[in-house]
């Protein structure tokens, strides 16, 4: 009946351990692996290998695409489909109609990075193994973890597991999936 | 310290200082004899105007440096640390900038070039096709303000001021590499919070004064707050060059980090932004309400009396528009494009070029040719203007060079300085 | 002591060594030490535990006058914009004042999220979860005038690019309709910007009830955590969304307050047409809303005892933005006035004879007085150190702020280009009502807040802990020097 494990948790204390072993994991040359952390640790990122996020690339498109639908829904609006007299002032110009279009760069552009970080995150994701482990709520806490998965080809229950040993991790559990 | 002393660019002796310092100086006298010289092919005002654009240019490098190092110090900032000391030497300008600008003062004072710059100067300055400045009812209502002992009196006390407050930071930052006592920190603190307000006056009243009282029927009250944007902006480029120049030369080699290059380039991206919000705003209310009495000052650097366009608007939207803020924003977005030192010192020359422009573009309209048309920017008169800026920076550059090897390279005693040495990045927390 | 840098040619330069800082440590920004877990504990404490008397209490006054705004506005959509002291020449007066009035408190609690956040300042954890909840529900008692101020309500989605049946489109030559967008987003990009801030404490909340064994609080708080579950590959891509967000609400709470003052400053009428109104009025939003965020966060941290965690460094820094923002409005005060005079427009300088002299006089004089002189206090060290002292000085601010719109917006209408047309205005109960009553609805509104989600961000807060640091040992700086790149191949 024993499924195969998600993988392996193993908890350390404080942040300086934590990074230390990262380094160590990342060296080791696993790939599908993470921390769990209470809040963002600085250099973390650095010490597991973890590339700049990608998330801008969402916003910039957000904000281009709110830009031009700014412009061109005033032209549209003002000067072309129901010419507007106002003021004198002229049927289009770019001047009267970037305060709107700037407002949508900035809405587009807020969707877009929220969209974009919950789909690199792969976010919602209600239910999650790690989210069953009777400790996950220390992670959140003061605690800090490592999980490295079983789907990762260097994964080995004995070996990875003397690993997290020789970098540190207590209280080593199996994580069922 | 190093066997590898030999092969990297070693601390630099007394004399190659010097050699630069002298390098300097050179140049910068051989910018203001070439605009002399000018004196031979273009009239008197042309001349005057260039002048004008060149003090103008770096008195606003300088005032950007002074506020850098003022709000750094209100900030309790840890990362500037290791670039304050540059602009420390860099606010060492403001004595030879008085010196600089006193011709145009004195030029008010002789009988014959009274108003050779600023028109009501000389109330029997004629005003085209309306009279004369002494009968003008909008000079006469602010002629309290507008007059030769005003001007001259307000000039002395904003070179003053910020020639005062200069001497104390300097004073105290220096001081403080001998002692590392944290009274010179507080000082600097107390310093930079009066010293704030203060310069912001000053800077707002020399804006009105040097170039919005060029044509003194215009007035906004955004004017103060866009030469405060130059103002920064300027320095924050002029910063970046030192700090990539001085890296090439090997002193900060092992001092700065990518980070810090990050940072002052999120600094000129921000005051990019900045910038345009002022100018953007100044120009969009002007032109959104329509009213000629405002309205006419952009008028004249877009169109010419008989309502064609002329070379001041293309120079406001493509140079200014596009130069001054759609370029250097689209680049500044971009993280490589900050911490790699040849791209942000690419930026950083395209900024400093196209604040020239912008003061060109606010102040040489004043120049009128026999239509009263604004004579236009791109013609003989433009060689005048840059000799001007060479001249003027030449002198600067020479005092920042007479004062770098006088001092430690950077606050070696400051509390924060070893917070800036390590610099990291930035996290959002 | 050295530092070994790490450079190209791998030499340390002869300055490091002589490298030997005076000692002024930074202020720590939180108390005591506190462990991680203190810091959970005290936050959800607050949320788990019985709902205390004084909220009870506190909710049903809150409740009660924020019942004057609903009854004000009910009467006033079912008899007509007239119930309100409106009339020429005087046709925007205390609707606008109050809408102005809620998005610059709003403000603040921006400036603390995104840009102090920007500026890297440390401090700003604390108190950013509440002066971005501040900012939503201030937003929201903002917007209640402009939507009710039109009449006939049933036509305010005519306001949105949306076809009708008349084939007009809206006209976007006007700042009234650039308010409509800016409002909005403004409004949509604070909600989402506190709610991503929200997610990993709302994870905590989440497996504490799980433990805890409450299962439909476990439900209702995990539902909105997404399943977070603090992994540091999440953590990248959130703290770089986070970073994007507040990169992109500074130039949205600047756009914002300058589209508001585009209201005014787009217009012919002296007083309201000069160019420096949007830096100024940014600096103005910001200036009340750090007096709101005093007026709520010094009773909050006294009763919850949150000693540790707002100290005496946040109150300083807090009051010494308020003296700048302050200095800054008073800056543009002296350009208004000097500029006024320099310009020599006569009605520009009638005006501001006007504002002083006039039938506002007192109006005048009174935002004079909390404007420009109460923010002076802050100046003394005493005066920061005395919270009581800043929570008055803080309310003296906002009603300064109150009455600087009242006075831009009233007298330059009360009295502008021709005498026949003076007249003077005075609010209804209506109004009156209305206005005090939204006042209710912020604190009904905050009141929830404080009673069902985490007041502070624990995340944040631990990140900026020492523990939090991973070079909290001082260890020598190898790699972090992040070596200059000096062509474009690192």
């Amino acid at each position: 009946m024993a499924a195969q494990p998600h993988g392996l948790i193993a908890t350390f204390e404080n942040v300086s351990d934590l990074m230390h072993a990262a380094e160590k994991v990342r060296d080791a040359g696993y790939k599908f692996w993470d921390c769990i952390t209470p809040f963002p640790v600085h250099g973390l990122d650095r010490a597991m290998g973890v590339k700049r996020s990608h998330v801008p690339r969402f916003s910039l498109a957000g904000g281009i695409t709110g830009f031009c639908t700014g412009m061109s829904m005033i032209w549209f609006m003002n000067a072309f489909d129901y010419p507007l007299v106002v003021g004198g002032k002229p049927y289009f110009s770019p001047m009267f109609a970037f305060p709107v279009s700037y407002e949508l760069t900035i809405l587009f552009t807020a969707f877009a990075t929220i969209g974009g970080m919950f789909i690199m995150n792969r976010l919602p994701m209600h239910y999650h193994p790690v989210l069953k482990y009777d400790k996950i709520h220390r992670g959140l806490d003061d605690l800090f973890f490592i999980v490295i998965e079983s789907r990762d080809p260097r994964f080995n229950s004995a070996g990875t597991k003397s690993l997290l040993e020789k970098i540190g991790g207590k209280e080593i559990t199996e994580l069922e999936a | 310290m190093s066997s590898h002393a030999a092969s990297a660019p070693a601390v630099l002796t007394a004399d190659s200082h010097a050699t630069a310092a002298n390098k300097a100086l050179l140049v910068g006298v051989a910018g203001i004899v070439v605009t002399l010289i000018g004196l031979f092919f273009s009239s008197g005002h042309v001349i005057a105007f260039s002048w004008l654009v060149g003090v103008s240019y770096w008195t606003a490098l300088a005032i950007g440096m002074l506020l850098m190092v003022m709000i750094h110090h209100i900030f309790d900032a840890s990362w500037s640390v290791v670039v304050r000391r540059q602009w420390e030497h860099g606010i060492s300008a403001f004595i030879p900038l008085a010196v600089l600008f006193a011709p145009l003062v004195v030029l008010a004072w002789l009988p014959s070039t009274r108003d050779i710059v600023w028109p009501w100067m000389n109330p029997a300055h004629e005003l085209h096709g309306h009279g004369t400045v002494g009968s003008d009812v909008l000079y006469i209502k602010k002629s309290g303000f507008l007059n030769r002992n005003m001007f001259t009196g307000m000039t002395l006390a904003f070179f003053a001021v910020w020639i005062w407050l200069s001497a104390r930071l300097r004073k105290a930052s220096f001081t403080q590499d001998t002692d590392g006592d944290i009274r010179w920190t507080r000082m600097n603190r107390v310093t930079s919070a009066l010293g704030i307000p203060l310069t912001a006056l000053a800077l707002t009243f020399a804006a009105i004064y040097w170039i919005k009282s060029l044509e003194y029927h215009w007035f906004s009250t955004m004017y103060g707050v866009w030469f405060f944007a130059n103002c920064i902006r300027g320095a924050l480029c002029s910063t970046v060059l030192i700090m990539v120049w001085l890296y090439r030369r090997g002193d900060y080699n092992g001092v700065l980090n990518t980070n810090h290059f990050h940072s002052i380039g999120q600094l000129m991206l921000a005051f990019t932004i900045f910038w345009a919000y002022v100018t953007f705003s100044q120009y969009f209310l002007i032109w959104n309400a329509n009213v000629p009495e405002e309205t006419f000052w952009y008028n004249i650097r877009e169109i010419n009396a008989d309502g064609s366009p002329n070379q001041w608007k293309y120079v406001g939207i493509i140079i200014i528009l596009f130069g001054h803020f759609v370029v250097p924003f689209l680049y500044l977005l971009s993280y490589r494009n900050k911490i790699v030192q040849p791209r942000i010192r690419f930026i950083a020359c395209w900024v400093l070029c196209v604040i020239f422009f912008d003061l060109c573009y606010n102040i040489l309209p004043a120049l009128k040719d026999d239509l009263g048309n604004a004579e236009p920017l791109f013609g003989i008169n433009l060689l005048w203007t840059i000799s001007a800026v060479v001249g003027v920076g030449g002198i600067c550059v020479w005092s920042y060079l007479r004062s770098l090897p006088k001092e430690k390279l950077i606050p070696i005693r400051d509390p924060r300085i070893e917070e800036s040495l390590t610099h990291h990045e930035q996290h959002a927390h | 002591m050295a530092h070994v840098a790490q450079s190209g040619a791998g030499t340390a330069p002869a300055i490091l060594d002589e490298v030997k800082p005076a000692v002024l440590p930074r202020a720590v920004l939180v108390s005591n030490n506190r462990s991680f877990s203190w810091i959970t504990e005290k936050i959800c404490g607050i949320i788990e535990g019985r709902t205390p008397a004084w909220w009870w209490v506190a909710f049903c006054v809150a409740l009660f006058v924020a019942s004057f705004t609903v009854a004000g506005i009910t009467y006033l959509v079912a008899t007509g914009v007239g119930v309100w002291g409106h009339a020429n020449p005087v046709n925007w007066a205390w609707d606008i004042v109050n809408f102005v009035f809620w998005i610059g408190i709003g403000h603040a609690g921006t400036l603390i999220s995104a840009i102090l956040c920007l500026l890297r300042q440390k401090w700003r954890t604390s108190i950013n979860r509440a002066a971005e909840a501040m900012t939503i529900f201030a937003v929201v008692c903002a917007g209640i005038f402009p939507v009710f101020h039109v009449g006939r309500v049933w036509f305010a989605w005519y306001l949105f690019p949306i076809p009708t049946a008349n084939g007009v489109w809206q006209n976007f030559r006007s700042p009234l309709e650039w308010d409509v967008f800016a409002v909005s987003t403004y409004g949509t990009v604070s909600v989402l910007f506190w709610y991503v801030g929200l997610i990993p404490d709302l994870a905590v909340l989440r497996d504490r009830f799980t433990v805890a064994g409450n299962r439909v609080k476990a439900f209702l708080y995990g539902l909105f955590a997404m399943g977070w579950r603090g992994s540091n590959r999440h953590w990248s891509n959130y703290e770089m969304a986070y970073l994007i967000l507040a990169g992109v609400s500074t130039p949205l709470v600047l756009s914002v307050h300058t589209i508001v003052s585009f209201d005014f400053a787009v217009s012919l009428i002296p007083g309201w047409h000069t160019t420096i109104f949007p830096p100024y009025f940014v600096a103005g939003a910001i200036f009340s809303g750090f007096g709101m965020v005093l007026t709520l966060m010094l009773p909050l941290r006294s009763i919850y005892k949150l000693e540790d965690l707002i100290t005496q460094y946040h109150i300083d820094c807090m009051c010494k933005i308020t003296l700048a923002t302050g200095t800054m409005v008073g800056y543009a005060y002296a350009m208004e006035f000097f500029i006024a005079w320099y310009g020599s427009n006569p009605y520009e300088g009638f005006t501001f004879i006007n504002r002083a002299f006039g039938p506002y006089a007192w109006a005048y004089w009174i935002m004079i007085t909390c404007n420009v002189i109460t923010p002076q206090f802050f100046w003394f060290k005493k005066v920061r150190q005395n919270t009581t002292l800043v929570w008055v000085l803080s309310i003296f601010v906002n009603v300064g702020m109150w009455f600087e719109r009242f006075v831009i917006i009233v007298t330059s209408l009360a009295r502008d280009f021709l005498p026949s047309s003076w007249g003077y205005y005075s609010p209804s109960i209506v109004e009156i009502f209305t206005f005090f009553g939204t006042f209710g609805v912020f604190s009904v509104l905050f009141l929830l807040f404080i009673r069902f989600l985490p007041v502070m961000p624990m995340a944040e807060l631990k990140a900026v802990t020492p523990q939090a640091d991973p070079h909290a040992n001082h260890e020598e700086f190898t790699g972090h020097g992040d070596p200059v790149v000096e062509r474009g191949h690192a």
